[in-house]
């Protein structure tokens, strides 16, 4: 099973940097089953999500040059733009009161295709798995956090905890993650 | 290098989760800048756990149409024309406090260079990577229907099994050793009159190299071979039997050691019955 391959996208990602589209195609087919569920959970409609995730892509394409490898995968980087631009979304949405009252469960709720999730499906079962063994409050927090785009100090507050504490919990949280889920299993 | 603390490791978590407030960010960027080469390495595991995290996010898929938007938005000309640096971007006012654009604005799309003939071109440019594109969906959603129905199939197949584990009637049998064989050997059938199936699960099956264990229903007194037990590398088995017959006739299960492949016997146990496990009522 392989959901991320970094020496290829590290590959796929140079290309990117001198303009090759077909190498943007590859990188979009590989990572869309990883991003939109992602830019969904945050945004909870489709056509939000759809935008977040094309204006991500489009930041993909302009500043690959701010890749850095030493900081973590393509895989962990492509994430981190499509999650910045769902939650700049989601605020500015929030901001104009819309976000909240026009949820529309249905509007995003296609069903994954089973050739282009399969990995992916794969993955989450074992990480619903690993999730559940957290102890909650690491769980909790790592959600608000990732999914909700709540700073720390707005996360203590949510959960009335001190905000030492809800820092050791992330990486508690994230090592046991980590542990549960040995790098080969997934690599 | 800025020297490393102790909260590093905490911030470099957070780092990569996104979720630092504006201080604690600052100093681990600075820190990271520095070159720490512990806090790097923290970071690219922390990273590597927030894709899992990622992973976990309910499935969902864009239409198909987000895949042609964002390809035909980056082939758009001077989509790549490199970003003014970051303090540019912050619009400074004029005296007369209006905004002042920095960049050029960019020409329309269609202006007089763009002809009828590339409006044309384009829009044949477009109607091929269409066609590929719905050829491409064609052959995925017919190897998909297939999926589904093999999955749909197997998933038939598996309620259909749970029901005798649950079936009202059903009844449970442990077999129990005979004391010519192994004493470890674990054996349960689940057997339901009313469907006439049965689940019977194995545990610690290791039959002496060269031997096999086999399952046997008695019925009406004689002996009908249920098979060779084929276990995994830990031992376990686990057999679904179809259609056992008269409810009235079936007395009990027994276990066989035989030699590899079973019984040359159909009808009878050439080795000893090391387990055994009547049917009560």
């Amino acid at each position: 099973m392989s959901l991320t391959d970094q020496e290829r996208d590290h590959r796929s990602l140079l290309r990117v940097q001198e303009g090759d589209s077909r190498a943007l195609e590859e990188l979009y087919d590989r990572y869309t089953p990883l991003l939109y569920p992602v830019a969904f959970r945050i945004l909870r409609r489709a056509a939000d999500a759809e935008d977040a995730l094309q204006e991500a892509w489009l930041q993909v394409w302009r500043r690959a040059v701010t890749y850095d490898p030493r900081r973590g995968t393509v895989a962990a980087w492509l994430l981190t733009v499509a999650r910045t631009r769902a939650l700049d979304r989601y605020r500015s949405l929030a901001a104009r009161g819309r976000a909240e009252s026009s949820v529309d469960p249905e509007a995003g709720a296609r069903p994954p295709e089973p050739s282009a999730s399969a990995v992916h499906a794969q993955l989450g079962e074992r990480v619903w798995s690993a999730l559940a063994q957290l102890q909650p409050q690491q769980r909790q927090v790592l959600e608000i956090a990732y999914f909700e785009g709540l700073s720390q100090s707005e996360v203590a507050a949510r959960l009335n905890a001190p905000l030492g504490t809800v820092k050791s919990w992330t990486r508690q949280g994230l090592l046991r993650l980590r542990e549960i889920l040995p790098q080969e299993e997934w690599m | 290098m800025s020297a490393h603390r102790d909260q590093d490791i905490d911030l470099c978590a957070g780092y990569a989760l996104g979720c630092l407030d504006t201080a604690d960010r600052e100093r681990v960027e600075e820190h990271l800048a520095s070159g720490c080469p512990m806090c790097q390495a923290a970071l690219a595991e922390f990273s590597d756990a927030s894709v899992l995290l990622a992973a976990s996010a309910p499935l969902a898929q864009p239409g198909p149409a987000l895949r042609q938007r964002v390809l035909a938005a980056v082939a758009a000309p001077g989509i790549r024309e490199p970003e003014p640096p970051a303090e540019q971007v912050r619009e400074p006012v004029d005296t007369r406090g209006r905004v002042i654009e920095l960049r050029p604005r960019r020409a329309p799309f269609f202006t007089a260079g763009w002809g009828w003939a590339a409006a044309a071109a384009l829009l044949a440019l477009v109607t091929a990577l269409e066609w590929t594109q719905a050829a491409r969906l064609r052959g995925e959603l017919e190897s998909n229907r297939l999926r589904l129905a093999d999955l749909e199939r197997r998933l038939a197949d598996e309620s259909r099994w749970s029901e005798v584990l649950n079936a009202p009637a059903a009844k449970v049998v442990y077999l129990a050793p005979t004391g010519k064989g192994s004493s470890e050997l674990r054996a349960r059938a689940t057997y339901d009159p009313v469907s006439r199936r049965a689940v019977v699960v194995f545990e610690n099956v290791r039959a002496p190299q060269g031997s096999d264990y086999q399952l046997w229903a008695i019925v009406g007194g004689a002996p009908a071979s249920l098979g060779v037990v084929k276990a995994d590398a830990a031992g376990h088995a686990m057999m679904r039997l179809e259609n056992l017959g008269e409810p009235k006739l079936l007395a009990a299960f027994a276990i066989s050691l035989e030699p590899a492949g079973g019984s040359p016997n159909p009808n009878a146990p050439s080795g000893p019955v090391v387990m055994l496990g009547k049917l009560e009522g």
